[in-house]
């Protein structure tokens, strides 16, 4: 029997008098996937953040295996692996360097860095500094360094933005291959068409709400085998 | 140690940091200017004279600048890129980040100084027109006692700023009050007073400017107290005793200590108010 690893409850996050994420509850057990799936301003991104301990909730709780944040804010930072969408790193370390730097953080052995590297095609521009990879190539990095110390949760924030087909399906791949390890992702995107592919949950949010949530089959069936895309379109402009 | 990892990569980007190089070089620039000016005929190259009044002075301007914008621009760039953020998902506390990031800037600041101090001394002692090792080693304990004080006033200001823009224009500000301001507004301001309470109420403020304290320490200690006059002979005569020299560190660790744990108490409280 698979073991529940993220519970969130209540979740809401209020900036002022304006709510960005309207009270939210989900499940995931250990060996699942979760997409959030909205488009820009749904709350995708402050619902991971969150996740990740970045930012405060205003209300509800969010566990991880067992551990709260504030409880144990050390065990909790154990438990995940973030991977931001906006990032800006240190442009003068090579990739190698900024990897190893991040794996000595959470104590992974430095010969680990070498298969996550090979993991995301980037063993051969290991040597070369940040700031000459292309988009992609930085994606792919955030991604291993989300990877190190292989968390129980993986929360990934657009992990397919600036990839190209050929990556999107191998990135598709290594979540399937992580699953299969039993470690949970919780990734959010505006691309359905990878959610639909890699995902076994998916939360549709609209400016901070939640418009529709599931088990993707389940979804398939009450909305008459639809692909996300066309679930999506119906829920959007119902809303 | 994660505040080991920190500082090791702190001191790996600073010596890629242009910046620094620009500093090193100014910095050299500077040591060996001074060397030019003394190779005149100069009395007593031992004690304080008015060459290692003057190379205070302008180390004096140069250094605070110089660590409050490194140390200030590397605290606040942490935020604005976002770097922190993925940091603080990470097991690693407030304490250990900011330890790390002012040990690594410290060692980065004394490696420039040094080799300033290092090239100069080599040089003088080459064309027998040197400081004396003496006097050499007191300015560089003046200079890295800047470097710690000012460091931790340029850690907090990074940690209170919302972007560069904001961290650069506090910087120069603080610099600019501290170092340059000072003593026209102690001028401006004690004119204002009692005549009797003028004294007391100038050696009490020398402990509130981090610049004075240490100028007035490693002044003292260069045998130059004679220029503050005769009045603050007693005030001299004090610090001369081990009780005295106990003071002047203590204050100067209340300043970094104070300074440095106020950094860690912002950073945390901000941690989660994105």
């Amino acid at each position: 029997m698979s073991e529940r690893i993220l519970k969130v409850k209540g979740l809401e996050k209020k900036y002022q008098s304006k709510t960005v994420v309207y009270p939210i509850d989900f499940q995931l057990n250990s060996g699942e996937i979760l997409a959030l799936c909205g488009g820009n301003g749904a709350g995708k991104s402050t619902i991971l953040k969150m996740i990740a301990g970045i930012v405060e909730p205003s209300q509800g709780n969010i566990t991880i295996d067992g551990i709260t944040w504030d409880k144990n804010r050390r065990d909790y930072a154990r438990k995940i692996g973030y991977m931001p969408d906006h990032f800006s790193l240190d442009a003068s370390l090579s990739v190698r360097e900024l990897l190893n730097y991040y794996a000595q953080l959470k104590k992974v052995p430095k010969e680990e860095t070498a298969g996550i590297l090979d993991r995301v095609g980037l063993t051969d521009v290991q040597d070369e500094p940040f700031d000459s990879l292309s988009k992609g190539m930085r994606q792919r990095f955030m991604f291993a360094q989300a990877m190190l110390g292989s968390p129980q949760l993986l929360i990934l924030d657009e992990p397919t933005n600036g990839l190209d087909p050929y990556w999107m399906k191998s990135f598709v791949e290594i979540i399937q291959e992580l699953k299969k390890e039993n470690q949970s992702i919780i990734f959010s995107t505006h691309q359905l068409d990878i959610a639909e592919s890699a995902a076994d949950q998916v939360i549709f949010l609209h400016e901070g709400q939640v418009l529709e949530s599931g088990e993707l089959d389940r979804l398939k069936q009450k909305y008459n085998h639809m692909s996300l895309q066309q679930m999506f379109s119906r829920l959007f402009f119902r809303a | 140690m994660d505040a080991l990892t920190i500082m090791k990569n702190e001191i790996k980007l600073g010596f890629r940091n242009p910046w620094a190089y620009s500093f090193l070089g100014i910095f050299t620039l500077l040591s060996l200017s001074m060397l030019i000016i003394q190779s005149g005929p100069v009395s007593d190259l031992n004690q304080y004279t008015k060459t290692t009044g003057t190379l205070m002075n302008l180390i004096l301007y140069l250094l605070p600048l110089m660590t409050l914008l490194l140390g200030a621009l590397s605290i606040t760039s942490e935020k604005e890129d976002g770097r922190w953020h993925l940091l603080s998902t990470y097991p690693l506390s407030s304490f250990s980040f900011i330890i790390g990031k002012y040990a690594g800037m410290f060692i980065v600041l004394t490696a420039i100084i040094s080799f300033g101090f290092g090239l100069s001394g080599l040089i003088g002692s080459f064309l027998g027109q040197g400081l004396s090792l003496e006097t050499l080693l007191w300015i560089f304990v003046f200079s890295m006692m800047l470097i710690l004080l000012f460091l931790g006033l340029a850690v907090w200001i990074g940690a209170a700023s919302k972007n560069r823009w904001q961290a650069l224009t506090i910087s120069v500000g603080v610099w600019f009050l501290l170092v340059l301001a000072w003593p026209i507004l102690l001028i401006a301001v004690l004119s204002l007073f009692p005549y009797a309470s003028i004294q007391p109420t100038l050696e009490i403020l020398v402990f509130f400017n981090p610049a004075e304290l240490v100028r007035i320490f490693v002044t003292l200690y260069l045998g130059g107290g004679h220029i503050f006059g005769p009045a603050y002979y007693e005030w001299i005569e004090w610090f001369h005793q081990p009780f005295g020299v106990l003071f002047l560190v203590a204050v100067s660790m209340l300043w970094v200590l104070g300074s440095v744990g106020l950094t860690i108490w912002k950073w945390e409280r901000k941690r989660r108010h994105v």
